[in-house]
C-alpha cells in the first residue's frame, strides 16, 4: 500500500476476517478496500486473519495421524490449496509466504510423535493462520506480525493441560509500549488470530471463537478505536434467523447486552469476545464482507438515548431440569450445600436455579457427561435419599434481553398469555436487570420463539419501529428470494383520495387492480388446486365479483354470507365452514349447495339424517396456533375451533355409519404468518392422517397467509410456498390441495379514509382525534394490531410529532395508534389508515349510533 | 360434487389375476374385477441386468409369485368370493400361502370392516414341475431397511459378522434413505406404482384397509434378489411378530402376521420349492424380544437423529424430532417405552425431543401397549408382558420414578400385577426357533450381552 504520513497518535482500527473471507482472491480484494478506506481516515490499521475455510480441520486430522507418510500427504493438500491461492493474488512462486510452508513440512515429516504431543499438535495447527497471514501480508504489501510475540496467555493452574494448549485464556490489558513498538513495524500490520504463545513463550491455541477473541485482545492492548469483526452476517439479531426469519438486525447495543445475548443463544460472536474491551471502552462492529455498505451491530460502552427495548429473544435447547422437593428442608443448615455436592461429584453444572419454601429447581446444560453416561441416574439415586427428586427434560430457556427489563414487565402481557398456555417450569431474573428467563418443554419451544417474537414486535415491547435500534429484518436482508415489499398503490392516486375523502369520512377504499394482482400471483401457485376466499375478510359485492371471475370459489361461515356469495357470484363453488352455528344453518349450507365442513361429533351425532348419504368436510385442530395475537389464533387447546385429534375416529365412524364420505380434511392454524413453511407442515400433517380416510379427495390447509405490516419486513415469498406444497404433494399425490385466503387477497387492497376533529395536548401527550374509530376499523382495539397511518393532506412533511392517534368513541380503548410519529397536524387533514381493506369494514359497528362507514371501490 | 365413480369393487362376482410381465427393468402386475377396467401394478428395479437361462426362468417363477401376493391390495377393495387365477398355475405349497395370505393377512382388515371372508380359489391345473434349481446365487445378503431401530441392528449385526449386505427399500421415503445412508451400505432402492384406480375405488368408499405389505414387500425382494444376484434375504421381524393380537370369528388376528414366523416358514419354502433352492429368506431377528433388540440399538448412536419406527410423520423428513416421532401412536410409545431402560433419560428425550411418560394424556396409549383395561394396538409393537416389564424396570429407577405415568404406573397398576412375571432380564435371552441360514449364523451372536 503507498505509504502516507500517519501522525504518532494515530489510533489504531483492528479489522478481523473470517476463514470464508480469506478464501478467496475476490475477497481479499474487499479486504485490501477496507483496509485503505481505514487508512484514508487516518487510522493504522491491524488485520487479523483466520486460517482458509477447512483448514483448521485439515490440519487438526493430520496431527492426528500416526503415520509420517499420511501426515504429509495433508500437506501436500496444504501447499496445493495455498500455492492455488497464491497464483490467484498473482503474488510470486518463490515468495516470502512460503516459509511458513517449510516450517509445517518440519513439523509434519518427524518420524516418530514427540513426547509433548499436545505442544506439537499447537504448533501444527497454528500453521493456518500462519499461512493466510503471510499471504495476505505479501497480497496487501503490509508488515507481517507473528502474534505470539504480542498476545501472551498467563497460566492457568486449575486448567488441564490439553486447555491450557488448545483453548487457552489471554488476559490483555491496554499497552501503550506494545502498541509503539507495532507502529514501528509499519502502518498497515497482518496478523494471526486464533494463536498466542504461554509463559514459556511456547505456541499456544485460543480454541473456539479464537480468531474474534485474538482481535478482541489485540483491541485491548492497542486501545483502538473499534475492532471491526467482518463476517458472512450483517451482526446480531433480535432471535435466531433460522428460527425467526423475521428477526431484526440489532443496531447497537451495550457490553452488557450483548455479552448477555451471545451467552444465550446467539452464534455470531463468541461471548470471551467482549471481556477485554468491556474495560478499556473499545466499541466492536459487527459487519457484512458481502455487504460492507449495509449497517452492522455497534457494540459500545454508551447506550444511545432511545425508549426502553427489548433487545433479543434467544434460546438454548437441550436443558435438564433437575427438581427437589422436601419439607422443611430449608431448617436446615447446609442442605443446599450438601446437595449440591451431589452436583459436583457427578461432574454436573448448575446454571438456572428456582426456588420455593419446600422446592429447588436447577437447570443442567447439554454436556457429553449428561447425554452418554450414567452420571444424572447416579445423582438422582443420591438426591432420592433426601428429597424427592424429579427429572424434567428435555426443555428450552428462552430468554429476553434487553436493558431495565423490569421496567418493561407491563409491555409483556401479550406474551405472558402466550406462555399461559405451555409449561413453563421455571423462571428466571437475575437483580442484573437484563434479561428473563423461562424454561419450557423444548417440543413447544421451537414454535414459541417466532410466536413469541411476533408478539414482543406488536406489542410494541421490542421497538422495530426505532431506527436508531433496530434495522431490517433478516429475511429482508438475507431471504435467497426475498421479495422487497412494493410501494403502496395509493401514493399514485393521492389526488384521487383526497377527492373522495372530501365526500365525507369515515370512508373505506378498495382498489380492484391490487385484489386482481394477489388473486393472479396465488392462482400461478402450482400446488394447490382449488382456492376459495374467505368472505368474512370483506363481504363487498365488488370484490366478490372480481375474485370469482379470477377463479375463485367462495368460504361462507354463515347464513349470510352464504347469500351474499349467491348475489355477487352465483356461479362460484361455495364451502360452508360454520363453527358452532345452529342445526338451520347447516341445513340452508347443503340446500345451497356448499361443501359443508364439520368441526365437532355433535352435528353428526345429534342430527345424522342431514348428511346421510352426504359429501363432507371435516375440520381438525392439529393441536397449535399460530398468528400475530392470542385471538387470531385459531388452533391448539386454547381455541374453540376444529375437532381435536383423539375425535377424528368417531367422526369417521359416525360418518361411515351414515354413508356421508368424507371427501375434505381441513385445518387452519391462525393468520399473518410470514413462513413459507407453516403450511408444508400442517399439508404434511393433514396428508398423513388423510390416508387413513379412503373417501378423502382434498385437503384444505386454510388461509392465514401473512403481509408485511411494518417497514423492513419482506413479503411472503410465494416462490418458496409452492416449493414447500409440491414438496408434499409429490409424497401424497392423491390429495388434491385447497386454500382458502381472506386477509392476503384484500388487507392492503383497501385505505381507510378520515378527517382530523381535533388536537390535543395532555400530561405531555400528543392526541390526534380523527372521525373514524374502534366502530370504524376494531382491529387495533381488539388484537392490538398497528396500521400504518399517514397525514394525506401533508404527505411529505417531516414527521415530527408524537401522537396518540384516537377516535371519537366514549371508550378509553378507542385509540387507533399509540406513539405514532406523523407531522404536526391540524383540523380537517385528510388521514389514512393502510392494510383496512380486510376485517375493517366487516367487523364495524353502530356503537355510539355514529352510523357505519362509506364504501366506495376503484374499478381501474 | 362427485367423480366420474368407477364401477363399485364390491359388487363385482370375481377377482381376477390376468397376467404379469416383465420387460427393462420394469415388472407390470394386472388384475381386474369381473370384466372390469385392468387394474396395473408398475415395480420399477433399477439398472437391472440382463437375465438368461435358469436366472430368467427364475425371475419368470418369482415374478408370478410376486403377482399373486400383490393382488392383495386390490383385492381387498372388493372382498369378493371369487379369486381366479388365469396366467398360471401355483403348486399346492404355494397355493396354501396364498390362501394363508388373503386369509390371516386380511383378518384383521376384515375384522376392522366387520367382514366375514369367504374366498373360493379357481386356479388352473398344475403343470407338473420339478423342483427349483440351485442357481448359483453370489454370497451377497439383502437387507430391508424400514427406517425404524430393527433393520438398523440387523445391518450391524451382519457387518459385525463381515456379511457383504446391499440394504433395499420399496417406495421414496426420505426418511429410509436417510437411514440407509446412514449405514454406508451399498443401497437399492425400488420403487412400486400402485394402479391408481385403487385410490378411485377408495374414495367411492371401496373397502380399504391393513394389507400384509411385509408379504408383498417379501416377494418383491425376492424378484430382486434373482434379478441382481443375492443368496439370501434378511428381514427384521422379532418373536414378539407371532404374537395375536386377538381374536375374531374364532380366527387370531394378527396385525403383524406377514411378520410372522408363521409366515416366515411358509414363504422361505415356496422360494426353496419354486423359485431357487439357494436362495434364503428369513428374520434374523426372529429368537429375539423387542427389548432385547432394542438393548442393541441402544448401542448405535450414529442412528439416534435418523431413525424412526413412527408410522404417521413417515414421508416428509425435517429438522425436529417431532418431525420424525409423532408421539402420539402406539409405535412411538412402544419404542420410547423400550428404549428408557437401556439409554441415560438425556438422550432418549433428545431423540424423542419430548418426555411420553411425564404426559398424562398418553395414559391411554401406554395402558394399551401394556393391555390395562384395552387389547394390544394394531401396530407392529412388542409382547403387552414386554412392555410391563420395560415399565416395571423404570419405576423402581429414580430419574424416572416421578414422571406422571411412572408414578401412576407404581401406584395403580404394578400392585395389580404379579412381581415374579416383570423382570427384564428372561427377556433379553433368545428362543430358538429361527431359520438363519448357516452363513448369516454368526451375526445372531450380535444381540448378546
Amino acid at each position: 500500500m503507498p505509504p502516507t504520513s500517519l501522525t504518532a497518535d494515530a489510533p489504531w482500527v483492528v479489522l478481523k476476517f473470517g476463514g470464508t473471507s480469506v478464501s478467496t482472491a475476490a475477497r481479499w480484494g474487499t479486504i485490501r478496500d477496507l483496509a485503505e478506506a481505514r487508512r484514508a481516515e487516518g487510522a493504522r490499521v491491524l488485520v487479523v486473519v483466520s486460517a482458509l475455510s477447512g483448514m483448521t480441520d485439515r490440519l487438526k486430522a493430520a496431527s492426528g495421524e500416526s503415520g509420517r507418510t499420511r501426515r504429509l500427504a495433508h500437506w501436500e493438500e496444504v501447499r496445493q490449496r495455498h500455492q492455488q491461492l497464491a497464483g490467484d493474488l498473482g503474488l510470486p512462486a518463490d515468495a516470502a509466504w512460503l516459509r511458513p510452508l517449510q516450517s509445517l513440512r518440519e513439523l509434519l515429516a518427524i518420524e516418530s510423535l514427540p513426547a509433548d504431543v499436545l505442544a506439537w499438535q499447537a504448533r501444527v495447527m497454528a500453521h493456518g493462520e500462519l499461512l493466510s497471514s503471510a499471504l495476505g501480508a505479501q497480497f496487501l504489501q503490509a508488515a507481517w506480525l507473528d502474534a505470539r510475540t504480542v498476545l501472551c496467555a498467563p497460566s492457568q493452574p486449575h486448567q488441564n493441560q490439553r486447555n491450557q494448549r488448545l483453548s487457552a485464556l489471554l488476559d490483555t490489558q491496554p499497552d501503550a509500549d506494545a502498541a509503539a513498538e507495532m507502529a514501528r513495524l509499519g502502518e498497515v500490520l497482518v496478523t494471526q488470530g486464533f494463536i498466542a504463545r504461554d509463559a514459556a513463550g511456547d505456541t499456544v491455541l485460543l480454541g473456539r471463537g479464537g480468531s474474534d477473541t485474538s482481535a478482541a485482545h489485540f483491541g485491548a492492548l492497542l486501545r483502538a478505536s473499534r475492532v471491526e469483526i467482518w463476517t458472512d452476517v450483517a451482526g446480531m439479531f433480535s432471535a435466531n434467523p433460522r428460527q425467526v426469519p423475521e428477526a431484526r438486525l440489532l443496531r447497537r447495543l451495550d457490553y452488557e447486552e450483548a455479552q448477555e445475548i451471545a451467552t444465550t443463544g446467539a452464534k455470531v460472536l463468541h461471548a470471551r469476545c467482549l471481556a477485554p474491551l468491556r474495560t478499556p471502552r473499545v466499541p466492536l462492529w459487527i459487519k457484512d464482507t458481502e455487504r460492507p455498505l449495509l449497517a452492522g451491530t455497534e457494540i459500545g460502552a454508551e447506550t444511545v438515548e432511545a425508549s426502553p427495548s427489548v433487545k433479543a429473544l434467544s434460546m438454548r435447547k437441550g436443558i435438564t431440569l433437575v427438581s427437589m422437593e422436601s419439607i422443611g428442608m430449608w431448617q436446615q443448615v447446609g442442605f443446599l450445600a450438601d446437595v449440591f455436592a451431589h452436583f459436583k461429584r457427578h461432574g454436573l453444572s448448575v446454571d438456572l436455579i428456582g426456588s420455593a419454601e419446600t422446592n429447588v429447581t436447577v437447570s443442567l446444560d447439554t454436556t457429553e457427561n449428561l447425554l452418554d453416561s450414567d452420571a444424572l441416574a447416579a445423582l438422582a439415586a443420591d438426591l432420592a435419599r433426601v428429597c424427592r427428586v424429579k427429572v424434567i427434560a428435555p426443555c428450552a430457556a428462552i430468554t429476553l434481553v434487553g436493558r431495565g427489563m423490569r421496567g418493561m414487565l407491563h409491555r409483556l402481557q401479550p406474551l405472558l398469555a402466550e406462555l399461559g398456555g405451555e409449561r413453563v417450569h421455571l423462571i428466571s431474573q437475575s437483580s442484573n436487570n437484563l434479561n428473563l428467563t423461562f424454561v419450557v418443554d423444548e417440543s413447544a419451544a421451537d414454535a414459541l420463539l417466532p410466536r413469541m417474537h411476533g408478539l414482543l414486535l406488536a406489542s410494541g415491547a421490542l421497538r422495530a419501529d426505532d431506527a436508531a435500534l433496530f434495522g431490517s429484518s433478516w429475511r429482508a436482508l438475507y431471504a435467497a428470494t426475498a421479495v422487497a415489499a412494493a410501494p403502496p398503490w395509493w401514493r399514485a392516486r393521492r389526488a384521487e383520495l383526497l377527492r373522495a375523502a372530501a365526500a365525507g369520512t369515515p370512508r373505506y377504499v378498495y382498489a380492484l387492480p391490487r385484489v386482481r394482482e394477489h388473486a393472479r400471483a396465488l392462482r400461478a401457485l402450482r400446488a394447490v388446486d382449488r382456492w376459495h376466499y374467505a368472505l368474512k375478510a370483506n363481504a363487498h359485492p365488488a370484490l366478490l365479483r372480481a375474485l370469482a371471475a379470477e377463479g375463485f370459489g367462495m368460504e361462507c361461515v354463515s347464513p349470510g354470507e352464504l347469500a351474499a356469495a349467491q348475489d355477487a357470484a352465483p356461479r362460484a363453488p361455495r364451502l360452508f365452514t360454520p363453527n358452532f352455528a345452529p342445526r338451520g344453518d347447516y341445513a340452508q349450507g347443503l340446500a345451497a349447495g356448499a361443501l359443508v365442513t364439520l368441526d365437532a361429533l355433535h352435528p353428526l351425532q345429534h342430527w345424522p339424517e342431514l348428511f346421510r348419504g352426504r359429501e363432507i368436510g371435516l375440520r381438525v385442530d392439529l393441536g397449535q396456533g399460530v398468528g400475530h395475537h392470542e385471538k387470531v389464533r385459531t388452533g391448539g387447546a386454547a381455541s374453540k375451533f376444529g375437532l381435536p385429534l383423539p375425535e377424528l375416529e368417531a367422526a369417521l365412524e359416525l360418518a361411515r355409519a351414515l354413508d356421508a364420505r368424507v371427501v375434505l380434511l381441513h385445518a387452519h392454524l391462525g393468520s399473518g404468518v410470514l413462513d413459507a413453511g407453516h403450511w408444508a407442515r400442517v399439508h404434511a400433517q393433514l396428508a398423513s392422517l388423510g390416508e387413513r380416510i379412503g373417501t378423502l379427495r382434498a385437503l384444505d390447509v386454510g388461509g392465514g397467509l401473512g403481509l408485511p405490516q411494518r417497514e423492513g419486513e419482506a413479503a411472503l415469498d410465494l416462490a418458496v410456498l409452492d416449493a414447500a406444497l409440491l414438496e408434499v404433494r409429490r409424497a401424497y399425490p392423491q390429495f388434491e390441495l385447497w386454500m382458502e385466503p381472506g386477509r392476503y387477497l384484500v388487507a392492503d387492497a383497501g385505505v381507510l379514509l378520515t378527517q382530523v376533529t381535533q388536537v390535543k395536548h395532555k400530561d405531555g401527550r400528543h392526541y390526534l382525534g380523527v372521525d373514524a374509530g374502534m366502530h370504524t376499523l376494531l382491529r387495533p382495539a381488539l388484537y392490538g394490531a398497528r396500521h400504518g397511518i399517514v397525514n394525506l393532506t401533508r404527505l411529505d412533511a417531516p414527521a415530527d410529532t408524537l401522537y396518540q392517534v384516537v377516535g371519537p368513541i366514549c371508550e378509553s380503548g378507542d385509540v387507533l395508534a399509540g406513539d405514532h410519529r406523523m407531522p404536526a397536524a391540524q383540523e380537517g387533514d385528510v388521514v389514512l389508515i393502510e392494510h383496512a381493506g380486510a376485517y375493517g369494514y366487516s367487523m364495524a359497528s353502530h356503537y355510539n349510533l355514529r352510523g357505519l362507514p362509506a364504501q366506495e371501490i376503484i374499478e381501474e | 360434487m362427485n367423480l366420474s365413480a368407477p364401477s363399485d369393487p364390491r359388487r363385482a362376482r370375481a377377482f381376477r389375476f390376468t397376467g404379469c410381465d416383465y420387460d427393462a427393468g420394469e415388472a407390470r402386475l394386472r388384475y381386474a374385477f369381473d370384466d372390469g377396467a385392468e387394474l396395473v401394478e408398475r415395480i420399477v428395479f433399477p439398472d437391472a441386468p440382463p437375465l438368461g437361462g435358469a436366472r430368467a426362468q427364475a425371475f419368470a417363477r418369482a415374478l408370478r409369485l410376486l403377482h399373486w401376493i400383490a393382488g392383495v391390495s386390490y383385492y381387498k377393495a372388493g372382498a369378493v368370493g371369487q379369486l381366479v387365477i388365469e396366467n398360471a398355475a401355483p403348486d399346492h405349497g404355494a397355493l396354501a400361502l396364498l390362501q394363508s395370505v388373503y386369509g390371516e393377512g386380511l383378518a384383521e382388515f376384515a375384522y376392522r370392516n366387520g367382514l366375514r371372508l369367504q374366498q373360493h380359489w379357481s386356479v388352473p391345473p398344475a403343470e407338473t414341475s420339478a423342483a427349483a434349481p440351485a442357481l448359483g446365487l453370489p454370497q451377497h445378503t439383502l437387507v430391508p431397511l424400514g427406517g425404524g431401530k430393527d433393520s438398523l441392528v440387523v445391518v450391524e449385526a451382519l457387518r459385525a459378522a463381515a456379511v457383504s449386505c446391499t440394504v433395499a427399500w420399496v417406495g421414496d421415503s426420505p426418511l429410509i434413505a436417510a437411514c440407509a445412508a446412514r449405514t454406508r451400505m451399498p443401497t437399492l432402492q425400488l420403487r412400486r406404482t400402485l394402479a391408481p384406480e385403487l385410490f378411485d375405488y377408495n374414495r367411492t368408499g371401496a373397502w380399504n384397509g391393513h394389507v400384509p405389505v411385509t408379504a408383498i414387500n417379501s416377494a418383491i425382494l425376492a424378484c430382486a434378489a434373482v434379478l441382481y444376484g443375492y443368496d439370501s434375504i434378511a428381514f427384521a421381524n422379532e418373536r414378539s411378530a407371532s404374537s395375536a393380537t386377538l381374536e375374531y370369528e374364532g380366527r387370531a388376528v394378527n396385525h403383524q402376521w406377514s411378520k410372522s414366523w408363521d409366515f416366515e416358514r411358509r414363504f422361505a419354502a415356496v422360494l426353496h420349492g419354486t423359485v431357487a433352492a439357494d436362495l434364503h429368506y428369513c428374520s434374523l431377528l426372529r429368537p429375539w424380544s423387542e427389548l432385547a433388540v432394542t438393548r442393541a440399538f441402544a448401542r448405535l448412536p450414529q442412528y439416534f437423529e435418523v431413525f424412526s419406527s413412527c408410522n404417521r410423520n413417515f414421508r416428509i423428513l425435517g429438522p425436529h424430532p417431532a418431525d420424525r416421532w409423532c408421539g402420539q401412536c402406539p409405535k412411538c410409545h412402544f419404542v420410547f417405552l423400550a428404549l428408557a431402560p437401556f439409554l441415560p433419560k438425556p438422550r432418549l428425550l433428545k431423540i424423542f425431543g419430548r418426555n411420553l411418560l411425564d404426559d398424562e394424556t398418553q395414559a391411554a396409549g401406554f395402558d394399551a401397549l401394556i393391555e390395562y383395561r384395552d387389547h394390544k394396538p394394531f401396530e407392529c409393537v412388542g409382547e403387552g408382558a414386554e412392555a410391563r416389564a420395560a415399565f416395571a424396570a423404570l419405576a423402581q429407577r429414580p430419574e424416572w420414578g416421578e414422571d406422571t405415568l411412572v408414578a401412576r404406573f407404581r401406584g395403580e397398576i404394578l400392585p395389580q400385577l404379579d412381581r415374579a412375571a416383570l423382570a427384564l432380564e428372561p427377556w433379553l435371552h433368545p428362543a430358538d426357533e429361527h431359520a438363519v441360514p448357516a452363513r448369516l449364523a454368526p451375526a445372531l451372536a450380535f444381540l448378546r450381552g
